[in-house]
């Protein structure tokens, strides 16, 4: 069924219109999470990335709220004397009446202040919070769920703070608290219980039950209305979190989420549609250099050209450079990360290549991590021999141009015959006979704990892609994060994505989906699906995203196997394509980043918050909802020149000539010129606190 | 003979502790102190209760703990469990008295303590977690505005280094620990029930001589069924069984005094006491069916256990005392006689309460409360004064209510939860939205 839109996915230049003039003045914000100062999952990511953005517009009124972890403190987070003198009787109070609080900078962009509750410190108080807790909600929580009973002792804390500061308040404050996921949602629960003079939103990234769902196998977006929530919830011994949950939506005055997708989800598990929509977007790093990112890809492809050199040792039968590296990554969650459908594809994509006499060779990356026992020998002896092979060309070449240089002095033309003598060709013999290779070469890179049953093992072995010469396609498993340290591919992660050509997401349960965001960032075209936020979002704000580079895959509405043919002639689309395709495919793609901008998605938590102030406090601020009808939707328009994009001018034959794509049109100032007027110009924020901003370490 | 301005003081800041107060106001009487009775409520106590509890003691005074700011101070931080703290110091403003002992409302007397006014302020007994400190269970002190205005300073200062009053009192009289021995009390002054297993060899030694006997902790008496037979298996609160012994003299002293006063009024004594407690009295003795253990998910199909009395529903039912004479079925207790000796006898104890189940069979054939429990008893025989009975059935169901909650948030806790039943969460919605707008 068609969604109506929501306000948040009509239009970004539409929110422009919508309450700039909000005063800020006596408002103070606190945002809530257990993930501040502490990297647990993707959460951190999400608010690490936005406080520079929420510390422009608020200033010294920004507060963070997380745990307090020793080793995290030591690292991220500078502790200082609170300059607010509210804040700093709140914290003294509390500090005496058997808390421990502590307050401080965390050293990231924007050093916004954090306030960091010891929750361990404070565990005496558990039972009779939780007798509070029981008489008030009639939520229970088991004594063995650590984490459960964690978020009840953090929840009391933040509700604690928030009304010891209300209290602390010479003139009644306008407090607006942000609440991210469960863990922290019992907190919003209490100010409301309490009748706190706070405005709260509560912001889900995904739910707890979609996530279960979604992992066990189920049809799940066939059935999202037909479950009986409490069964499911019950069933899977989460019941108590999922009231946890279920109950701060319910109080929340703003509920928001970040995608349409999980928008959808959450109207259906937990009983509430969002008010607005709150995607997630990132800090784009902005290179002075004009196509510095196609650099950086040069630069990065070459070093995985080199890692395919050493690993295929022996059996180099293909031309790197006509070679397209994709990849993968992410959490080891096999199908819900759409590990299955991309192994399908793959061996469609090989079939497909090869009936077509492709020279394109693929190369899939798997970069998932499992549990293994490090790397496995054959891996670490390829690069070793590459090494060798690049040693021995190097003595060759000194002793070659010793030689050339004596005969120039004499002044003599060399005669190339004697040039290299018996023990040279020897020696390069040797190092060559040492390339010679039994076995093919490895899919993994790591010897698996769990070898027979891994899920990606096991499909491989089914669809038999073992990396033999006639495979146009070869899989390479890294069951590892990329570190710049490892002996086998020394890249970090970042690099390593600039190096590819493509990024393949196609996930069954992706809430937002950063992968595919920081391909985008850094110009590398991806593959996403309309089940992921991210899909969804640039579905919504870009009317080809293909010629973009970022395809979406349709997994909503068709079959697996429809899907999987889909992927399969993106990836085949994909392989098509010249290299100056590819390139001018790329420019596009890094183009959309300024969509990703946090500029341009805080928007909507400006808005959230405005909306979450005009519902507690509707005397001193008014929030006027856009009209729906009159909002014109905004898209991103087809690029302005022909569009080279293989889904509109695929060409008949596979072995078209780089000629041919001269005569396309292209005109990379007049298109970028054309996109830069679509995307407004950077959000300017009502920023009142701008007397503020000196005392801010923005120069740190 | 200082009698009438010195007094025992003791405090009830909910309905849990106004059982609490009562039974130590009780036992006070009982044993005969010749001081008077002082309780401290706060004004969310019902009417009720307050009747209730002057009828035990001389003086009900609510204190209004604290003057406006503070009070939204407090409520703004949310804890309302710190108001407690700043109520307890509001004994020091009781002026007309020279001298005072106070006492916590779950510590339970057990003979003739006036030989504590010889005590000086402020006498405490050490407190068995950290024995520099004084428990502020039990402290003999002198009512004082001055001392009163310096105590609330000092918290304003410098808080509470355990967010409670024992905390604040411990800084407040730092030299207890090492300046005035006379200002020890004996522990067995203050015997911290839960902490007996710690050195039970002196237990036993000395148990026998304890005075008062404090329920330090989570597991309050009126927390605990009222074991009639005590239990073949000791239940899980109680390590070794010593304090289960407390637990059912507590319960016979909170049923026992009823006991005493109906006795009083059968036989035209001189108390001027009221009978509504006979609610609580009929009320009382079915708890021998429940089950300490923990198979709570088996409904038990028996009668629920008692404990707590005093509705503040049972208001409209006050108009009715006239006709809650109670019927002669009751006979009269063997307890009433005031003893100064150290232990109260268990077995006295049980056989007086199996002269009060005698009445049981009659409660709840007019229940208001809709309590299936109720219900399942109604089927059995009736008989007795039935008006005068109706209120103790509301009391039982009201007591069954409060156990039945804490059964039900513990099966949460031990991951049973009937999230198909009555733990849906379209009954917790409901709860929440008794709170939001």
């Amino acid at each position: 069924m068609p969604l109506s839109r929501s306000i948040s996915v009509t239009s970004l230049s539409g929110l422009e219109e919508w309450d700039e003039e909000f005063d800020l003045e006596d408002a103070v914000l606190f945002e809530i999470a257990w993930e501040v100062a502490n990297k647990v999952g993707g959460i951190y990511t999400v608010i690490q990335t936005k406080a520079r953005l929420t510390c422009e517009e608020w200033g010294e009124n920004y507060f963070l709220v997380g745990p307090y972890m020793e080793s995290n403190v030591r690292t991220q987070v500078e502790l200082i004397e609170p300059p607010n003198p509210t804040l700093r009787r709140t914290i003294d109070k509390m500090n005496s009446s058997g808390c421990k609080v502590y307050f401080g900078r965390w050293l990231i962009e924007g050093s916004p202040y954090v306030i960091l509750l010891d929750v361990g410190f404070t565990a005496w108080s558990l039972d009779r919070w939780k007798s509070e807790l029981w008489e008030n909600c009639a939520i229970g929580v088991p004594w063995f769920d650590r984490e459960a009973n964690d978020a009840v002792l953090f929840g009391f804390l933040t509700a604690w703070l928030l009304g010891e500061y209300a209290a602390q308040c010479e003139d009644p404050p306008h407090i607006l608290a942000h609440f991210h996921e469960w863990l922290a949602g019992l907190g919003l629960v209490l100010c409301r219980q309490r009748h706190l003079p706070v405005a709260t939103i509560f912001t889900t990234h995904a739910t707890l039950l979609g996530r279960y769902l979604c992992a066990g196998n189920v049809d799940f977006y066939n059935n999202l209305a037909e479950f009986n929530l409490d069964k499911e919830a019950g069933d899977r011994q989460i019941y108590h979190r999922y009231c946890l949950e279920r109950a701060a939506v319910r109080c929340a005055h703003v509920f928001t989420t970040v995608s349409k997708i999980t928008a959808i989800e959450a109207e259906h598990l937990l009983k509430r549609k969002p008010d607005i929509v709150t995607p997630n977007g990132l800090n784009v790093k902005k290179f002075s250099a004009m196509h510095e990112f196609q650099n950086l890809h040069a630069q990065s492809k070459a070093r995985i050209q080199e890692f395919i050199r050493g690993h295929f040792y022996g059996h180099l039968d293909f031309n790197l450079d006509k070679t397209v590296f994709l990849f993968i990554a992410g959490r080891y969650e096999f199908s819900n990360k759409g590990a299955d459908l991309f192994l399908e594809a793959l061996a469609r994509l090989n079939y497909l290549l090869r009936v077509n006499h492709s020279q394109v060779t693929v190369i899939a990356f798997f970069i998932m991590p499992a549990r293994t026992n490090n790397f496995n020998v054959e891996t670490l002896k390829g690069q070793a021999v590459r090494k060798q092979l690049w040693d021995t060309a190097q003595t060759v070449k000194e002793r070659f141009g010793k030689k050339l240089y004596e005969s120039l002095l004499v002044g003599q033309l060399p005669e190339v015959s004697k040039m290299l003598d018996k023990e040279d060709f020897t020696m390069m013999k040797r190092a060559i006979f040492a390339t010679q290779r039994q076995c093919l070469p490895p899919v993994c890179t790591h010897n698996m704990l769990e070898d027979s049953t891994d899920p990606i093992l096991s499909s491989i072995r089914r669809i038999g892609l073992f990396n033999s010469s006639q495979d146009r396609v070869k899989v390479i498993f890294h069951p590892e994060f990329l570190s710049s340290t490892s002996p086998l591919l020394p890249m970090d992660y970042e690099e390593f994505v600039r190096g590819c050509h493509l990024g393949v997401f196609p996930s069954y349960y992706e809430p937002w989906g950063y992968t595919p965001a920081e391909c985008t960032v850094m110009g590398i075209p991806s593959i996403s699906t309309n089940l992921s936020g991210f899909g969804c979002f640039m579905e919504e704000h870009i009317a080809d995203p293909s010629s973009y580079g970022i395809y979406i895959l349709d997994r909503r509405f068709r079959s697996v196997d429809e899907s999987c043919n889909q992927l399969t002639s993106y990836l085949f689309q994909f392989c098509q394509q010249s290299r100056r395709q590819r390139i001018i495919q790329r420019n596009r793609t890094e183009r959309l980043s300024d969509l990703l901008d946090w500029r341009y998605l805080g928007r909507y938590y400006v808005s959230a918050r405005h909306m979450a102030l005009a519902k507690a406090f509707p005397e001193s601020y008014a929030y006027e909802p856009q009209d729906l009808t009159s909002a014109t939707g905004f898209r991103y328009p087809r690029p302005a020149s022909v569009p080279p994009s293989p889904a509109h001018s695929l060409h008949s034959s596979p072995h078209h000539s780089e000629a041919e794509d001269e005569d396309e049109t292209y005109d990379e100032d007049l298109e970028a010129e054309k996109d830069r007027q679509n995307i407004r110009q950077p959000f300017s924020l009502p920023n009142k606190n701008k007397s503020l901003e000196g005392d801010l370490p923005e120069k740190n | 003979m200082p009698g009438p301005n010195q007094a025992f003081v003791t405090l009830a800041t909910s309905d849990a502790y106004c059982m609490g107060s009562l039974v130590v106001g009780k036992c006070l009487r009982r044993h005969g102190t010749t001081r008077k009775l002082v309780v401290m409520v706060s004004p969310n106590i019902s009417r009720e209760e307050r009747l209730s509890l002057e009828d035990v003691f001389d003086e009900v005074i609510v204190v209004d703990m604290l003057d406006s700011r503070d009070r939204a101070h407090l409520f703004w931080l949310g804890r309302p469990d710190l108001g407690v703290t700043f109520t307890k110091l509001h004994c020091w403003t009781l002026t007309q008295y020279t001298k005072c002992v106070f006492l916590d409302a779950d510590t339970l007397v057990l003979c003739n303590v006036d030989e504590l006014f010889e005590r000086e302020e402020l006498s405490a007994a050490p407190d068995p977690g950290w024995p520099d400190c004084f428990n502020s269970g039990v402290f003999v002190f002198r009512p004082s505005l001055e001392t009163h205005s310096c105590l609330l300073e000092h918290a304003k200062m410098c808080g509470s280094f355990d967010g409670g009053d024992q905390g604040l009192l411990n800084a407040f009289f730092s030299d207890w620990a090492i300046k005035d021995i006379h200002k020890h009390l004996p522990f067995i002054y203050n015997l911290s029930a839960n902490a007996i297993y710690t050195y039970l060899p002196a237990f036993h030694k000395y148990g026998h001589q304890a005075k008062i006997v404090h329920f330090l902790g989570r597991n309050k008496p009126w927390h605990v069924p009222y074991q009639e037979h005590p239990s073949t298996e000791v239940p899980q609160w109680d390590s070794n069984g010593t304090l289960e012994k407390y637990v059912n003299l507590w319960w016979a002293e909170y049923y026992g005094h009823t006991k005493t006063h109906l006795d009083e009024l059968t036989h035209e004594l001189q108390d001027d006491e009221p009978i509504e407690q006979l609610g609580m009295l009929v009320a009382a003795p079915c708890s021998s069916h429940v089950d300490t253990s923990p198979h709570w998910s088996q409904p038990t199909t028996t009668s629920p256990s008692a404990s707590h009395p005093h509705d503040p529903e049972s208001v409209s039912q006050a108009e009715d005392r006239e006709e809650k004479i109670p019927s002669e079925s009751v006979k009269k207790p063997t307890l009433d006689a005031p003893s100064s000796s150290t232990c109260y006898q268990l077995e006295d104890m049980c056989s007086n309460l199996d002269v009060i189940s005698a009445v049981e069979p009659g409660d709840s054939e007019k229940s208001e409360l809709q309590e299936p429990q109720v219900e399942q008893k109604q089927e059995e025989d009736v008989s007795g004064a039935e008006s005068a009975l109706s209120e103790a059935e509301s009391d039982a169901g009201r007591a069954d209510a409060l156990q039945e909650s804490l059964e039900h948030r513990k099966r949460w806790e031990e991951g049973h939860i009937d999230y198909m039943g009555k733990d849906a969460f379209e009954n917790i919605r409901i709860k929440l939205d008794q709170f939001l707008d």
